[in-house]
């Protein structure tokens, strides 16, 4: 396909649910990519944990071919982008590949926060945007409504919007052609320099790092030079090809193309994504305008359950690590939990989706820290360093003070639950900046909320308190003073180093006490009491017991009851397994992690 | 030393906490299945010859509940087949709801010297909860009959409304009524037996009560003159059922019956527990075997050792070096040391020391798997 003007590329923007993958998926079978017959449900989200949990994490691009209404082929590249607020890295990137966003909104859930922020990310990358409005066969959907709040909330003029079900077919037809005449095509220019955005890259084990590229200017082809614009290493080009939707050899790219380059690339590290690609013969001046560099928002700790699996686990992360960049790690080490990894993530949810990886895809059993944010430590000799892991905070004499991070945070609620998310806000010492009614049935409240007071419970309580209505979306503010201590857990009269975590001053007594409640549920009973213990500064401000265990026998075993006996002390001592020894009590390995959740139920 | 143990899987009615293999409704088959048990017993009577055999055990079920007559014809077709001592123990199971003087002049007769009675409780509204056929009348009745005889009575305890009273009560009886030993078991609520929705209504005694309920049973019955040398079982000197012991010391047994289990030459095997099953396999010349396990060495270690601590004397560490080879308490000493608290070396013995016994699983496992 030689002539550009035929070329659209443009991505998919979405709140979480509102059938992103499944109006791609209608794109591709309608445009006969693939046919019905070989329909796997959400085609493009390959990954096992995606299609479980119904969510996109890494961004996945395709071609397609559309003969439109005036006659003429034209060329589609799909760039697939996660819905959820932790990958709006991911987003951004592959908005930076597109000329054009197709903007999806809920025909019953109207427009949420993520759409917002998705909205906004596409308008900084002068996007047109598309708007489209689905679900439109369900029972309670409202379009006439939505599109007017697209228009007042956005600013859209959504009077054109296709109504369309991604999921019974309904008006696809609409939204193909809407995507030639909506969407310009690239601008560009194929006797320049070579410039090609990096916007992913990922491992393959044969082919070795294969960058996902759109040539902005220029050419490239195999056999040609390449280095990125901000590495002197030059790479020559093995293969080029598009996505249809699988890697599709294909010679030479050129302006305007979307599509992937190899080029024995050994590592992830050596190409970063957002760099630009450009050839070290005819070099071009200036890159592309990146996007920004990838921010750890949440931290924890991932240690082997079985402590001679670490390299098994350093192993697992370094080969994560390849096709996410996004996922950063150091060695660290625990007294309670032995040799391990401090990991950074993008959100709770990657840091899930990242656990989650590491025990299915390595059969792996890791144990998890509690989710900790980065704080900012002023010490009296006016040092400032950053602190994400509670064990490595300076002893309190030589802290001058503490700085936490602080979001704002936009919460789309019926006004039904307006008291409910307010008394929420509150108690994670939310500050109220403002309210405003989007339509009778709609409330959009800001307010700002330190982070480390999100990372615990605050999803899932703003989901349960307004029975699952309220949407929620933030963005780091910025670093704000606050009186911070470091809470330890004592068990059996010892610190649990894992345990320990960094509060406010002011809900550390509630919130020690809630620990130590918690664990006394969670620790199993042992031979002998176990005092639970929460401390500030070696001070007790909360204790529990775990009882000792006084029955674990089995009443009879007779003849016939011998390998019964023998199985059940083995799932015994497998349980025992699933446990670390801290001091000389033993702990379930997930009460690191759980402990968190301040509600029981 | 070498065990029999035959299985009699008929009853009156199913009691309440009862998983055992026992059909209430198909009583008119013991003619047949006693038929197959002596037929079985034929079948595997020339690869025992070289044993000789101690004990015999006749459990159920209710074997009381058959004609006695069976009974007589199945401990002479023991002895027919196997090479069982003169002074062997020979016990059966009782429900005193199924005494009769004849019955009990007959099992003496053809040669059983000990009897296993199912006393339960001496509370006659908890015998009733427990789906029992028997009052606390029956049970002294059924005393007076064994009155002079080597008896022994069954307790549980961590039953629905069971007091500590109750349970003295019940101690009291069966030690008044004359009964040289006692077994007391712990309620256990399997799923699938009614007993076990009381146990999910939170009905039954927790773990907590039913250890305190236990500290008084060995309190008491010591006081009374019975000595605890297992978990569930407490004897006047010398009164210890042999055919139990054996177990504990991982001896060889030979099961007959459905659902009874051999474990002969370190190979452990378990009969069928459908009825009609083992009809089909026995009168087709075939063991009804379903399972079949040889124990390695290494499992052998570990039966050994799980057993033993069961036992208040512990492990003797001669038997065990004769066994296993090695010195048990180097080869374990780290297993020791981590449990120090809850367990005793002597020169002869390791145990767990008295009052540990009743969490004995939790230290047991440390002693499993000792190579990972």
């Amino acid at each position: 396909m030689a002539n550009k003007s035929n070329i659209r590329n443009f991505c998919i923007i979405a709140h979480i649910d509102h059938g992103k993958s499944t109006l791609a998926d209608r794109l591709m079978e309608r445009t006969g990519q693939v046919s019905e017959r070989d329909m796997e449900a959400q085609l493009l989200d390959s990954m096992d944990i995606e299609r479980e949990r119904g969510i996109t994490i890494k961004l996945t691009p395709v071609r397609m071919f559309y003969k439109a209404k005036d006659g003429v082929e034209y060329e589609f590249n799909l760039i697939d982008t996660p819905g959820h607020v932790d990958f709006t890295y991911e987003v951004s990137r592959s908005l930076a590949a597109c000329e054009g966003a197709i903007l999806i909104v809920d025909a019953s859930q109207g427009v949420e926060a993520q759409t917002l922020a998705n909205v906004y990310l596409a308008l900084e990358n002068n996007l047109e945007i598309l708007p489209v409005i689905n679900k439109i066969d369900l029972p309670s959907a409202r379009p006439d409504e939505v599109k007017k709040e697209i228009e007042d909330v956005i600013g859209l003029d959504a009077s054109n919007a296709p109504l369309i079900s991604a999921k019974e077919g309904i008006g696809i037809d609409d939204v193909l052609e809407a995507i030639v005449t909506a969407f310009p095509a690239p601008d560009c220019n194929e006797t320049a320099p070579l410039k090609a955005l990096i916007f992913d890259s990922y491992y393959d084990n044969y082919k070795g790092v294969i960058l996902f590229v759109r040539i902005k200017d220029g050419k490239v082809k195999a056999g040609d030079k390449i280095k990125t614009f901000r590495s002197d290493k030059i790479y020559e080009v093995v293969e080029t090809g598009v996505f249809a939707p699988d890697l599709t050899p294909k010679n030479g790219l050129s302006a305007g193309d979307v599509g992937y380059v190899a080029a024995s690339i050994k590592s992830i590290q050596d190409v970063a994504v957002g760099d630009t690609l450009i050839n070290p013969d005819f070099p071009a001046a200036e890159p592309l305008p990146g996007y920004k560099k990838v921010q750890s928002v949440v931290f924890c700790g991932i240690y082997p359950l079985d402590g001679s699996k670490f390299n098994d686990l350093k192993d697992a992360i370094l080969k994560l690590q390849l096709n996410d960049a996004s996922l950063l790690f150091e060695p660290d080490s625990s007294v309670a939990l032995g040799f391990g990894f401090r990991c950074g993530f993008l959100g709770l949810l990657h840091m899930e989706i990242i656990q989650e990886r590491i025990e299915r895809e390595f059969g792996l059993e890791i144990i998890t820290t509690a989710p900790s944010v980065s704080y900012k430590v002023v010490k009296t000799d006016g040092e400032e360093l950053f602190v994400d892991n509670p064990s490595h905070l300076p002893p309190t004499s030589e802290i001058e003070h503490m700085e936490e991070p602080i979001v704002k945070a936009d919460i789309y609620s019926p006004p039904d639950y307006l008291g409910q998310i307010m008394d929420l806000c509150r108690e994670k010492r939310g500050v109220f900046l403002q309210m405003t009614y989007l339509d009778k049935s709609r409330v959009r409240l800001e307010y700002n909320l330190p982070l480390n007071e999100i990372i615990f419970d605050f999803f899932d309580q703003i989901k349960s308190r307004t029975r699952g209505y309220a949407s929620f979306d933030y963005e780091l503010k910025g670093y704000e003073r606050s009186k911070l201590v470091k809470l330890d857990i004592m068990l059996n009269g010892d610190v649990c180093d894992a345990l320990s975590m960094i509060v406010h001053e002011d809900s550390a007594y509630t919130r020690g006490r809630t620990l130590c409640e918690n664990l006394k549920e969670a620790i199993p009973r042992q031979l002998f009491e176990v005092p639970v213990q929460a401390a500030i500064g070696g001070k007790i401000i909360a204790r529990e017991t775990v009882k000792a265990v006084r029955k674990d026998v089995l009443a009879k075993c007779y003849g016939g009851d011998i390998t019964r006996k023998k199985k059940l002390l083995e799932k015994q001592k497998e349980g025992k397994k699933r446990m670390r020894r801290v001091g000389n009590v033993d702990v379930p390995s997930e009460v690191f992690m759980q402990i968190l959740k301040t509600n029981k139920d | 030393m070498a065990g029999i143990y035959v299985h009699i899987p008929f009853c009156k009615s199913k009691c309440s906490y009862c998983d055992f293999t026992s059909f209430p409704d198909k009583l008119c088959y013991a003619e047949s299945y006693m038929t197959c048990v002596y037929r079985e017993m034929a079948m595997r009577s020339p690869e025992l010859k070289n044993y000789t055999f101690q004990t015999l055990y006749i459990g159920g079920g209710t074997p009381s509940v058959i004609d006695e007559n069976y009974i007589a014809m199945l401990v002479a077709a023991a002895k027919k087949y196997f090479n069982l001592t003169a002074d062997a123990e020979i016990t059966i199971e009782m429900n005193p709801g199924t005494v009769s003087t004849k019955k009990i002049e007959t099992y003496l007769k053809c040669g059983v010297n000990r009897f296993s009675v199912g006393l339960q409780t001496a509370v006659d509204s908890q015998l009733s909860d427990l789906g029992r056929i028997h009052n606390l009348k029956d049970y002294l009745n059924c005393a007076k009959l064994l009155k002079g005889q080597n008896f022994s009575a069954d307790i549980m305890f961590g039953l629905k409304n069971q007091t500590v009273a109750d349970i003295e009560k019940s101690i009291e009886t069966a030690a008044y009524s004359g009964a040289n030993h006692i077994s007391t078991y712990a309620l256990t609520p399997e799923d699938g037996t009614p007993i076990y929705t009381d146990y999910l209504n939170g009905e039954l005694p927790d773990g907590d009560e039913v250890a305190d309920m236990y500290a008084f049973i060995v309190k008491k019955l010591r006081s009374l003159g019975y000595e605890r040398y297992e978990v569930s079982n407490f004897a006047k000197r010398g009164k210890e059922s042999r055919h139990n012991l054996n177990y504990w010391k991982r001896g060889e047994y030979i099961g007959f019956g459905v659902s009874a289990s051999s474990c002969i030459n370190n190979v452990r095997m378990t009969n069928t527990f459908d009825l009609d099953e083992y009809f089909k396999c026995i009168l087709s010349n075939h063991l009804a075997v379903i399972s079949r396990e040889e124990i390695d060495k290494a499992g052998q270690e570990e039966e050994f050792i799980m057993l033993a601590l069961r036992t208040a004397a512990g492990l003797d560490l001669e038997e065990y070096t004769a066994l296993f080879g090695g010195d048990f308490t180097k080869k374990y000493a780290k297993q020791i040391q981590n449990t120090r608290e809850y367990v005793e070396v002597t020169p002869k013995t390791f145990k767990i020391k008295d009052e540990y016994l009743f969490v004995q699983n939790s230290i047991i496992i440390e002693y499993l798997n000792a190579a990972d």
